[in-house]
């Protein structure tokens, strides 16, 4: 491996527990970021001419806490010079002064010879914990966790969310901000309060694989920003397993890992050739990874085994059976269905009735289906929610009413923000005669 | 870091002591987390101060159609967060039909505004 691919490497692997290191010491998340990307700019120039540490983590996470040791002392000079400039009465701008006591403390913690011996994990997990902090907005939360964990920069956090730089830039300060002036500690939060922290860790995990997952269902060569947007949900796989590995004894845990990889196995098929979305049922099912199908369902096995089911197991389980299904045809839908009364009874939501009413078409029939669909769209929060005139046009269809079903789709079709479906969705008027040019608007 | 704890609950005329109340401020105070804190007198003794263009306006308080009211609060002192809302937890005003809110302090050192 050449030196600036070990670099390039170390930086995928070690960014997050490099940050972790030096916020456990200074309780600085910017500090932390700076003296990071120092460091890794200096293995950049030292590692061709030295050759590559044996532990490149170690060597780095040394090298970030020299360089914040190196600027907490030099602010504590510039400080005192300020001071003594105020005491001659000059006026002075810069940072007001630390009181010596904390000062000492961090230096302290910082130093080699105090430093605990390594814990990349707990590092990695005391972040974690803290850059999903529920008293952080959600946004904030999403943006703090792939900036600090996976070391992507401001621009790429911004280009993957189609938001300006400088929004996303804005949102980061915010979330840092909030942190230190409502106390959040780095630390992984008391026993009483893990299964709420927990669930806002894996809420934030799911947010950002299902935007990554999103673009999968886009045609990328006529989307901006699509390929980066799609990489989100591999970050987010990478994510997810760090999580279950760190929270053995969180079966949700596990259950969004398997989640996330039976999903993302599907990712290659969810848009044809013609950069049309393709559902389920259309997706050609030799383009789903049987590897990570084959791993997703044995994390399930070992999730599903600590009998403490939660609704990321049961999703699992029914992304589960829809990739043991080897055609849609052969669905076992009875299992689908019986699953998501389940998850209804867990999380009670307007989006699961919708899918659960596919479910129940299949069992039931069409018009069985129609009636679970009809019982919620009256709900507000599925008002502009295109999926559910969507589903509607193609129970219609089935139900042999292509009349209703055109007066859906074009429903849908107002709501739609994606291209992808938005190119499903005319197709699907296109034949039942009700289109337009297919490429009109 | 200090929070202040403001406990919300319906109004009534005279709470009177609580046993479960003096055993979280005895165990709060034993700990140091607990600066200070008192029981607020219900809502018809509470005046409202305005002044406008010069006048200064002397209402009932503190929002007559509101069933809920500032019942106490509590000054504490916690190593972060995690901590202040573990204690916020343990007050009987959180249990039941209240709610404590729990309140940063404004400006904290070094940090500007939102």
């Amino acid at each position: 491996m050449t030196p600036s691919a070990a670099v390039e490497d170390a930086f995928r692997s070690e960014w997050g527990r490099v940050l972790g290191a030096v916020v456990r010491s200074t309780g600085d998340l910017d500090l932390a970021e700076e003296s990071a990307q120092e460091a890794f700019a200096t293995a950049l120039r030292t590692w061709g001419r030295d050759g590559v540490p044996e532990r490149p983590g170690a060597w780095l996470t040394t090298t970030a806490r020299r360089h914040a040791l190196d600027v907490l002392r030099r602010r504590r000079v510039e400080a005192d010079k300020s001071e003594a400039a105020a005491r001659r009465g000059e006026r002075v701008d810069g940072p007001g002064r630390a009181p010596d006591a904390v000062h000492d403390e961090v230096e302290r913690g910082l130093d080699d010879e105090a430093w605990t011996p390594d814990d990349p994990d707990g590092d990695l997990l005391r972040l974690l914990f803290t850059c999903c902090h529920p008293a952080l907005p959600l946004d904030g939360r999403v943006t703090l966790t792939l900036r600090s964990l996976t070391g992507m920069t401001t621009a790429q956090v911004a280009r993957a969310f189609l938001v300006p730089e400088a929004t996303m830039s804005q949102r980061l300060v915010r979330a840092k901000r909030r942190i230190r002036a409502t106390g959040i500690a780095f630390r992984v939060p008391p026993p009483a309060q893990r299964p709420e922290r927990t669930s806002s860790v894996l809420a934030v995990l799911y947010v950002l694989f299902t935007e990554g997952y999103d673009a999968w269902a886009e045609p990328a060569d006529d989307v901006e920003g699509c390929a980066e947007r799609r990489a989100l949900a591999g970050d987010a796989v990478r994510l997810a397993r760090l999580v279950a590995r760190l929270l053995p004894d969180e079966p949700e845990a596990r259950g969004l890992l398997a989640l996330l990889l039976l999903q993302h196995a599907r990712r290659g098929a969810r848009t044809g050739s013609d950069g049309v979305s393709r559902t389920l049922a259309e997706q050609d099912r030799a383009r789903w990874r049987r590897d990570e199908i084959t791993e997703g369902l044995s994390v399930l096995d070992g999730a599903l085994a600590v009998r403490r089911p939660g609704p990321y197991q049961v999703q699992a389980a029914i992304a589960a059976l829809h990739c043991r299904a080897a055609t849609a045809g052969e669905t076992d839908w009875a299992e689908v269905l019986a699953l998501y009364d389940v998850l209804f009874e867990m999380t009670p939501t307007p989006v699961v009735a919708l899918n659960r009413a596919v479910a129940v078409a299949e069992v039931h029939g069409v018009e069985a289906g129609l009636s679970a669909v009809d019982a919620v769209a009256r709900d507000p929060a599925l008002a502009s929610y295109h999926l559910l005139p969507a589903l509607r046009a193609d129970l219609l269809t089935r139900a042999g009413r292509p009349a209703d079903a055109v007066v859906e789709l074009r429903r849908a079709l107002d709501q739609v923000d994606r291209e992808g479906d938005r190119r499903l969705l005319r197709s699907r008027l296109a034949a039942l005669g009700g289109a337009s040019a297919p490429d009109a608007g | 870091m200090r929070y202040l704890l403001l406990v919300i609950e319906p109004d009534v005329p005279d709470r009177g002591p609580d046993a479960d109340i003096v055993d979280w401020v005895r165990r709060h105070d034993a700990d140091g987390s607990r600066v200070l804190g008192e029981r607020l007198r219900p809502a018809a003794d509470v005046r409202r101060v305005r002044v406008r263009d010069g006048s200064t306006l002397v209402t009932d308080g503190p929002f007559t159609e509101s069933k809920e009211v500032i019942g106490g609060f509590d000054l504490i002192e916690a190593p972060d967060l995690d901590a202040a809302l573990a204690i916020a937890a343990e007050h009987p005003g959180a249990w039941g039909g209240g709610t404590v809110e729990v309140h940063p302090f404004w400006p904290t050192d070094g940090v500007g505004p939102e």
